[in-house]
């Protein structure tokens, strides 16, 4: 099946500031609004860095939230790509090509349970503006980080008001001294309707063997948003595989940027995703 | 002259390109993304993704790596098979100007025949290009090594096509004269070149080979010299028309092709970080 690319466009936007947050994490604004107008929750944008052969490809990020004819993104410096990110000025053009992808299919009532895990911050805020819009005020985000400087802040996940944020820090620094699945299990009992997570792959395969093992009605809406080293980002390289479950208990690919980056977490083989190398940065 | 500015490029058999500027295979699918996202019909040929007999799932991720100034990619052919494409794929393009030329790859000289037989009916088909030299699955290699097993392959595929039978060589030869020579001899109605590098990148965290199978094709401007070497040779060898192809990211790049005797020029990897590329090099050119 052919993705539905109708929203996508080519724009070079405006950037008004990449801000420090604290731990590494960073937050680029950016005016752009044809993607600002167009985001939908989970969708991305293959970011330009710089102007040279090198780095070549762009980069995929989601689109953490909008307003007006802005757009924010929330990344770390880890490679060539995201360094010369993080080096923008105020006043720099950004080349963008987006939105892109298959983002969250947003539900219109319920309790709702966003599991973000590092950087995986990123899709929320867009998301939860849309499940308020929708009159969904019933969120709670389960927000998990190696260290108590790189938890996104909790008011950020939405304005003005803001979500109920549970926290979870690997060494223990703030809130629940832990993996942010142990957040889960208390989380269910309010019978989500939907649950929506993202972070690192491994992660999200911890994520959902928590659920499974909990043993509790998975919420019916149950969606991850996914990554993979991307090669163009609009399904023409095919670059971008990650494992299903196929027939007859066989894997099949589908595409992150097409198919995905959200993907139905019943759908995932996690244990076929577990097994791939992570990502080799640049 | 043609309206767009161009002369069209003959390339054999009644295909005659628009303008000299197409989309390389393996880099535009079958058309029906970047249809969405450039006006397609502006270029001069769509080379389609490598097509086999039955359908490919691909190779086991990651599948893409980056390096300095290219990447490399180990796909592994993944493609619905040559009936989905005549069936399915090919009402698509129809009202398409853009001449599609449909990559074939296989394992034997029986899979390209029968692909390019199946296809032999399909009306929007307007040509045949033989991927002789995919690195990235079994035996993909094999044909484009050799230039008597290269020259055998195009002899049994022109038997059963009245169309224009490009083909794209390989750079991972010692002869890449020797090759294009043999399948000229043998009935091509041109060629392409090069297909990908045979590269190499190492996890620096792990110290194994990023791609699972080891190596994977290099692409991306930091193959353009390589390729205008290789361009240039077969340019010396053989009468044909040859396109040119590899790391061209603008038009000054692509006109490098033409100044060594190519014909017409496919733009790669560059679609990637521009779906646009294309378009701005004919426009670059035109303005020659």
């Amino acid at each position: 099946m052919t993705a539905d690319l109708s929203r996508a466009s080519l724009e070079t936007g405006e950037v008004l500031v990449v801000e420090r947050l604290g731990g590494g994490l960073l937050e680029l604004v950016a005016r752009l609004p044809h993607l600002a107008a167009t985001a939908m929750p989970g969708t991305f944008a293959q970011l330009r860095c710089g102007d040279g052969t090198t780095p070549l490809l762009r980069r995929p990020f989601s689109v953490a939230w909008t307003q007006d004819d802005t757009c924010g993104f929330v990344f770390e410096a880890v490679g060539a790509g995201t360094r010369l990110l993080s080096e923008l000025q105020p006043g720099d053009p950004l080349d963008t090509l987006g939105p892109l992808g298959h983002g969250f299919s947003v539900v219109d009532g319920g309790t709702v349970i966003c599991v973000s895990g590092g950087l995986g911050c990123a899709p929320f805020p867009l998301l939860i503006n849309e499940l308020r819009r929708r009159g969904v005020d019933d969120i709670l985000v389960l927000n998990g980080a190696r260290t108590a400087t790189r938890l996104y802040p909790a008011e950020r996940f939405a304005r003005p008001a803001v979500p109920v944020v549970a926290e979870a820090t690997d060494d223990g620094t703030r809130g629940h001294h832990g993996p942010v699945t142990d957040l889960l299990g208390q989380a269910l009992g309010s019978n989500p309707t939907a649950l929506y997570a993202c972070g690192p792959n491994p992660m999200l395969g911890a994520v959902m063997r928590t659920l499974t093992e909990s043993g509790a009605e998975l919420p019916p809406t149950l969606e991850a948003s996914l990554e993979a080293p991307m090669g163009c980002g609009f399904g023409t390289c095919l670059g971008c595989a990650l494992p299903v479950r196929g027939e007859h208990g066989s894997t099949a690919w589908r595409l992150c940027c097409t198919d995905g980056p959200v993907m139905p977490m019943r759908e995932v083989d996690w244990e076929g995703l577990s097994t791939l190398p992570g990502a080799d940065v640049a | 002259m043609s309206e767009n500015g161009f002369a069209g490029v003959d390339l054999g058999r009644g295909l005659t390109l628009p303008n000299p500027v197409g989309l390389a295979s393996g880099t535009a699918g079958y058309g029906f993304e970047l249809e969405q996202l450039i006006d397609i019909n502006r270029i001069g040929a769509l080379y389609t993704k490598g097509t086999t007999v039955g359908a490919r799932d691909g190779n086991p991720p990651p599948r893409v790596a980056e390096t300095g100034g290219g990447m490399l990619n180990s796909i592994g052919l993944q493609n619905p098979g040559v009936d989905t494409v005549a069936a399915d794929y090919a009402p698509r393009w129809r009202g398409w100007t853009i001449p599609i030329i449909v990559n074939i790859a296989g394992g034997s000289v029986d899979d390209y025949v029968h692909c390019v037989t199946v296809l032999e009916p399909v009306a929007e088909v307007a040509g045949i290009e033989l991927n002789i030299s995919c690195p990235n699955i079994a035996q993909g290699l094999d044909f484009g090594r050799d230039p008597d097993a290269a020259g055998r392959l195009v002899a049994a595929v022109r038997q059963v096509t009245e169309r224009c039978v490009i083909v794209k060589l390989s750079p991972n030869v010692t002869d890449i004269a020797a090759v294009a020579r043999a399948v000229e001899d043998a009935g091509a109605d041109a060629v392409s070149a090069v297909n990908t590098y045979i590269g190499r990148k190492i996890h620096r965290a792990t110290g194994r080979s990023v791609l699972p199978l080891g190596t994977g094709g290099l692409s991306g401007p930091a193959i353009q010299p390589l390729a205008l070497a290789a361009v240039a040779a077969v340019c010396d060898a053989v009468r044909i028309p040859v396109i040119g192809v590899g790391g061209i990211v603008d038009a000054a790049s692509a006109r490098d092709f033409l100044i060594v005797g190519a014909s017409a020029v496919q733009v790669g990897t560059a679609t990637f970080v521009n779906p646009e590329t294309a378009l701005q090099v004919l426009d670059g050119l035109r303005a020659d």
